[in-house]
């Protein structure tokens, strides 16, 4: 007796064995995951998402939930599982899995949250090629910084642009020579901007970026949405081909005279071949010596590291 | 060489490379690094001694007072407030959202994460505040502040404790934004819009609740996956009740116009050998699955409650089963609330 389903639909073409795909995973279910899971889910950006994490109740009501909200996304298939074989072909995994920076940790005590470290441990365990393996590096202190520039004009953040290159920590880089609005320089207008002797204490604002994680680390327990919405952004220049630029963390070993293999956040541009090309921008001797010189913390880790 | 170098008007988002300036009647002139000095003449210059780089870079022509028409207040920080959120701004919906709750840091810590990811979104204005004064008069306001349901309750156990909520917070949303129109997402949904209804005293166009639009979107995602299609394409609805005793209609339950009970008349019966009914009773099921696994349910509601905030700020005139009063309807007495197909008209549907 036919079904509802055989009455209903009837094929006309034949089943393909392989179908065209932008899958992507997700690895921990947690604070995190799922922000960069609503943030992908949101943008509409894949037709099969994938979950993994090892606690199965969690994972699976969290599989469940933006399920039953389908009608509301364009993403047809999600699924979860323990096992990794679930993300077999798929095109993008999304890392997070880790233990939250707790309030008063600077980022330094905390391996597992040390994003520029653990984007070389990837990198070596995976055996992938380098413009493969990215870090969502100066992204979001990048995002921070654009908010603050943005609220000190009373203008969007996305017509702000600024560079925070380096290591996702303290010792990040502000270029206050690309420091723009409309292609208008801050530098230009303020050449004070940046140093000590500058009246408006610019330096504050990338103070502020650094500290702004902490404190909402304190008042909520974790961050979640920026790096979400930050790495969505990631993933759409690549599937979509974009050649949008990002800072994101990449090997820089040969650049600025950098010998060690060590991740740190430079302009990249990112599209359908993944992480292709760096910018070449002119930095300040004061700006390379800090850029190299946060080079030495990671690596001092990173040599110590065995079974890589 | 001398260039003149326009000061743009800074709302306009331009690229160097491709501003219109030919109202200026000015040559775009691309800069170059700045260790070079600028030469030329610029637009207007700084009187001020103690020029900042804002008055430099920016002349206002107009007053700098904000101006937001499409307001949303959220009520509630928790994940469903969260996942309202982030779904509301994902679509770009509002050019403002405020939140209000008592846990300050709660509130301010997520406000905070969100404001920092204003880059990546069309959003002018993410506020917070433990009043309801944060910003007054916004079009919408969405309730999600309340005891939530824990493994094994149902939604009736929470009456006490949200009525309670209700009382104090229902007052000051009226006193500071009379106007507003209110959605309810707090459970027992169907209760809590009623009391809402009863305090604020509003007229019942203004007062909704979310009620069986995520019941009928979770019908609809366990349609689409028996029948392996998309939920969207999907047609039935689930009404009364946001709960254990909503009533699936199957009567008009269709695929693309086609009804399904021409294809199966004893859909939804126990002598239905596909056994229908059961997808009723998974969507049932559904939620206390979910909390049981992860503690609560947020982002399907939260979805849902962009849907609706969607419709009525864009003034789309969709149908959604959202609870409403329904006295004086199917034969009914008394001044409850249920779901049944609404706009701004009620649609009466054949049961």
């Amino acid at each position: 007796i036919a079904t509802l389903k055989e009455k209903l639909i009837v094929p006309v073409a034949e089943e393909e064995a392989t179908v065209q795909n932008n899958k992507i995973t997700v690895v921990s279910v947690g604070q995190v995951g799922m922000a960069y899971a609503i943030s992908i889910l949101g943008k509409s950006l894949t037709d099969e998402f994938a979950f993994v994490d090892v606690l199965e109740d969690k994972l699976k009501g969290e599989m469940m939930d933006p399920q039953h909200g389908s009608l509301f996304l364009q993403t047809l298939k999600i699924v979860a599982d323990k096992d990794y074989s679930v993300t077999a072909s798929y095109k993008i995994v999304v890392v997070t899995a880790g233990v939250l920076q707790q309030e008063g940790e600077r980022r330094l005590n905390l391996l597992q949250k040390k994003w520029d470290i653990l984007t070389y441990v990837t990198w070596k365990i995976s055996g992938l090629l380098k413009h493969h393996v990215i870090g969502s590096g100066c992204n979001p202190d990048s995002a921070r910084f654009h908010c603050l520039m943005a609220e000190k004009f009373g203008i969007h953040p996305s017509s702000c642009h600024g560079r925070i290159l380096g290591e996702h920590s303290d010792s990040s880089v502000a270029v206050w020579i690309g420091m723009n609005v409309t292609g208008f320089s801050l530098q230009e207008l303020n050449p004070e901007i940046g140093t000590d002797n500058d009246s408006e204490n610019w330096k504050e604002v990338h103070k502020m970026v650094v500290e702004s994680a902490y404190e909402v680390i304190k008042l909520n327990g974790y961050t979640h949405w920026v790096i979400g919405l930050s790495v969505a952004g990631l993933i759409e220049s690549m599937l979509k081909n974009l050649s949008r630029i990002h800072l994101v963390s990449s090997m820089v070993k040969g650049m600025y005279g950098i010998e060690n293999e060590v991740f740190l956040s430079l302009p990249y541009i990112l599209n359908a071949r993944g992480l292709t090309s760096v910018i070449n921008q002119k930095l300040k001797d004061d700006e390379v010596a800090q850029f190299k010189k946060s080079t030495d913390t990671p690596w001092d880790i990173q040599k110590d590291l065995k079974d890589l | 060489m001398s260039w003149t170098v326009p000061v743009v008007w800074a709302s306009q988002r331009v690229s160097s490379a491709g501003a219109n300036f030919l109202c200026l009647g000015m040559a775009l002139c691309p800069r170059q690094a700045a260790c070079m000095p600028l030469m030329g003449t610029w637009l207007f210059t700084s009187v001020s001694k103690m020029a900042t780089v804002k008055s430099e870079l920016i002349e206002c022509f107009t007053s700098e007072e904000p101006f937001h028409h499409r307001k949303v207040s959220i009520i509630g920080t928790g994940s469903v407030g969260m996942a309202c959120a982030i779904s509301i701004l994902l679509k770009g919906l509002s050019d403002e959202l405020a939140f209000v709750d008592l846990d300050e840091g709660k509130l301010k810590g997520e406000t905070m994460d969100l404001q920092h990811g204003s880059p990546f979104m069309k959003m002018s204005n993410i506020v917070c505040s433990k009043d309801y004064l944060v910003k007054a008069n916004p079009n919408l306001v969405i309730i999600t502040a309340g005891a939530r349901q824990e493994k094994g309750e149902t939604r009736f156990n929470l009456v006490q404790q949200n009525v309670a909520i209700f009382k104090l917070m229902i007052s000051s949303i009226v006193q500071h934004s009379p106007l507003c129109k209110l959605i309810i997402v707090s459970n027992p949904v169907d209760i809590l819009t009623y009391v809402a209804w009863k305090l604020s005293a509003f007229p019942k166009n203004r007062v909704i609740g979310s009620g069986c639009n995520l019941d009928t979107v979770r019908f609809q995602f366990f349609t689409g996956q028996k029948l392996g299609i998309h939920s969207e394409s999907c047609h039935g609805w689930v009404l009364g009740e946001h709960g254990d005793s909503s009533v699936p209609v199957w009567s008009g339950m269709n695929i693309a116009g086609v009804l399904l009970k021409d294809m199966n008349s004893d859909i939804g019966t126990d002598k239905d050998p596909e056994k229908w009914k059961n997808v009723h009773k998974e969507v049932i099921a559904s939620a206390y699955e979910i909390i049981k696994m992860k503690n609560s349910t947020s982002w399907a509601i939260g979805l849902s409650g962009a849907d609706l905030t969607e419709s009525i700020l864009k003034n789309l005139r969709r149908k959604h089963p959202v609870s409403t009063i329904i006295k004086g309807l199917y034969g009914i007495n008394e001044e409850g609330f249920l779901s049944i197909p609404s706009l701004e008209r009620r649609v009466l549907p054949t049961l």
